[in-house]
């Protein structure tokens, strides 16, 4: 029987098998042919023929960068997390060599800003990746900190930028890259408050949004599904929501129209800035400052009553 | 089938099946030839029966060179489509399984593959043989109202359309959150699982009863920095390592401080468990992989980095070591830098450690030391 082996290592070969069939040999792999892979069939040890897998036709257009979070202009030099949505799914591991952050004047690389996370951060459908700044250059105390400084630099302008070095699900280069400016100020370590948002009752009798703004840009993900509205019941309250560009603000339009009763604004405690503060503790606590104590909380409400 | 897998099948739960696998990365054996495997792609945990396909005869494998290259053409592909993701070595008989990824994103395929003791490699067939599966998903509770609110930004597709009471809207509900697994071992009849979320930044490390009941508990996690003992924060756990017969667990967080804390702390309730900080190992440097291993009957560890060169510590030395809440020179408790270089992964059996290491052109060798010589 031959052996199908590939590359230098004949004593290896490829798992499968052979079977004869209608007088043919066929050689059926266990895990399939790769495209773009050459293989060679050995009979008796010695080459017999090679043969290259060719590559599927592309379908539909190439992949591109739907979104890349923060959008606000700028971030503070604690920033901790940015995101990287997709047009469709993409494949893992490209981030190292994909994603840059670059100071704007001069062009210099950030290097080592990012956490090199193994396996990365993705949602379930490959479409967004969670990227983190090295947190051990950001926390207060710790040795990259102290060494190395943070991942930014206060008062300068930097560039993120994705390149077309990442591939999608199917192996192909995105079709254009993305990149976005950040002017970077200082950091931000103290709790998210619900107490110092502004919030702006709609009409009731209505359908028009209650209107929520932040007193510093909000982190993208957990916006999506920190924040909720309760009727005068305690029962949620269906509709819609939109966050506005730059993070700093929350519209929420409901199904049915605004009861005139008092409503409430819900927000998970789990909720961060873009420094990664959320409603229950800064991200750094310094143990010497109570007013920086962690709280022992699940939920905050604001409550509101919709306009007569 | 063999009485002996007849056995372990009713003792954890086990079914026979196909299960459907769509990627593999961290791996750790159970009990009995069970091998726990965390799939990030189906956000589930598989238990699977591997005892029939690890290679008969004891002992751990000699040194293995050209893995990457002997995995390619096992695998049908060439070396930079092998994606090594973590070895685990059954103790007691000293089988090694790898978890490999074969190419990427959609075409990826998961395989798991024992090394036997001349050296020889060969996959575990999955599409037929005793099985357990846990989702892991962070998926909100049917009845949570967060359902009703969903954002659908640009550049999204728009979801479904939804008709309440006369009044179409446009929503989405599929949730974006995931709990990525990045490290787990199993310690008399728990499997601790470490994970980091792709939104909020916090440690957790989750207790599963094995055989899994549906239950896991879910402990968060604090650590004290090491500087002038002022700072607090959480951090996602990078790796971790039972020790001590599995009454404490060594971790390493992805800011890098190595913390320990024990067992009997992860009780599951609100209130965060603490870890005492008892090394930090610098700037710029990944975790990648921590084992134990015994030489002259003391127990010691070693932690694998991207940078930082192979750390040994002993753990009586652990023990003895104070939190680190001051600054000092070393940071920590005493540690031995190992020549070894380009480890990736580690795994212990006993007296011999077993290292998947990474030359400077980029191949990859499976290397076994007796713990004597670490």
């Amino acid at each position: 029987m031959p052996t199908a082996a590939l590359g230098r290592h004949g004593g290896q070969a490829a798992a499968g098998r052979f079977a004869v069939h209608d007088g043919d040999t066929w050689f059926l792999p266990r895990f399939g042919f790769v495209a773009g892979t050459s293989y060679t069939l050995l009979i008796d040890d010695a080459p017999a023929g090679t043969i290259v897998c060719p590559a599927p036709p592309a379908s539909g257009p190439p992949a591109v960068v739907a979104g890349l979070h923060p959008t606000a202009g700028r971030v503070p030099v604690n920033l901790l997390r940015v995101y990287v949505t997709f047009s469709r799914p993409m494949g893992e591991g490209r981030a190292r060599s994909a994603v840059t952050l670059r100071d704007a004047g001069t062009g210099d690389v950030l290097r080592g800003a990012f956490l090199d996370m193994d396996p990365e951060l993705w949602d379930p459908e490959r479409r967004r990746l969670t990227l983190l700044l090295d947190p051990g250059r950001i926390k207060r105390g710790l040795a990259g900190h102290e060494r190395a400084g943070y991942p930014l630099v206060e008062g300068r302008t930097v560039v993120l930028e994705v390149s077309t070095a990442w591939r999608d699900a199917d192996g192909r280069p995105l079709g254009a890259g993305a990149q976005r400016r950040y002017v970077v100020g200082p950091p931000v370590r103290r709790r998210i408050d619900p107490a110092a948002w502004a919030v702006g009752a709609p009409a009731a009798g209505t359908r028009e949004p209650l209107t929520v703004g932040f007193d510093r840009p909000l982190d993208r993900g957990l916006l999506e599904h920190a924040l909720s509205v309760r009727d005068a019941a305690g029962d949620p309250v269906g509709g819609v929501a939109a966050i506005d560009d730059g993070e700093a603000a929350w519209r929420f339009t409901p199904a049915r129209p605004w009861a005139a009763a008092e409503h409430r604004l819900a927000a998970k405690a789990l909720l961060e800035d873009l420094a990664g503060n959320s409603l229950r503790r800064v991200f750094d606590r310094d143990l010497t400052r109570a007013a920086d104590d962690p709280l022992d909380l699940d939920e905050v409400q604001r409550p509101f009553t919709p306009r007569r | 089938m063999s009485g002996t897998q007849t056995t372990t099948m009713s003792r954890y739960g086990l079914e026979h099946g196909s299960p459907d696998l769509r990627s593999v990365g961290a791996i750790a054996f159970g009990p009995e030839g069970v091998l726990f495997a965390a799939d990030n792609v189906a956000a589930t945990i598989f238990a699977f029966d591997v005892s029939s396909a690890l290679p008969a005869g004891a002992g751990v494998p000699g040194d293995v060179d050209g893995l990457d290259a002997r995995l390619a053409t096992l695998l049908g592909c060439a070396p930079e489509d092998v994606h090594v993701r973590d070895l685990a070595v059954e103790p007691g008989s000293g089988a090694v399984v790898l978890s490999i990824l074969r190419g990427e994103g959609a075409a990826a395929v998961p395989v798991l593959v024992t090394v036997g003791a001349d050296g020889e490699l060969a996959d575990v067939a999955l599409d037929d043989l005793p099985f357990a599966a846990l989702p892991i998903a962070d998926a909100p509770a049917e009845d949570d109202e967060r359902l009703d609110v969903r954002v659908v930004a640009p550049g999204e597709p728009e979801g479904e359309t939804m008709e309440i009471r006369g009044i179409t809207l446009r929503v989405t509900r599929e949730p974006l959150r995931t709990t990525t697994v990045t490290d787990m071992s199993y310690v008399d009849g728990t499997l601790l699982v470490a994970g980091a979320s792709n939104e909020e930044f916090a440690s957790s490390l989750r207790r599963i009863p094995f055989p899994f009941d549906g239950t896991t508990e879910t402990t968060p996690l604090e650590i004290f920095h090491v500087s002038h003992g002022k700072y607090e924060t959480h951090s996602p756990i990078r790796t971790f390592v039972p020790y001590g017969a599995g009454g404490s667990i060594l971790a390493s967080y992805t800011c890098t401080p190595v913390v320990q804390f024990p067992l009997a702390a992860l009780t599951g309730d609100a209130t965060a468990a603490r870890g005492r900080t008892v090394a930090e190992l610098g700037p710029m440097n990944t975790p990648l992989d921590m084992t134990s291993y015994t030489r002259d009957g003391a127990e010691h560890l070693l932690v694998a980095n991207s940078r930082h060169p192979l750390l040994k510590l002993a753990v009586s030395d652990l023990e003895a070591q104070e939190g680190l809440t001051e600054p000092q020179q070393p940071v920590g408790a005493p540690r031995e830098e190992l020549p070894h270089a380009g480890v990736l992964l580690v795994g212990g059996a006993g007296e011999q450690v077993l290292m998947v290491q990474r030359a400077d052109d980029g191949a990859l060798s499976l290397r076994s030391y007796a713990a004597d010589a670490l």
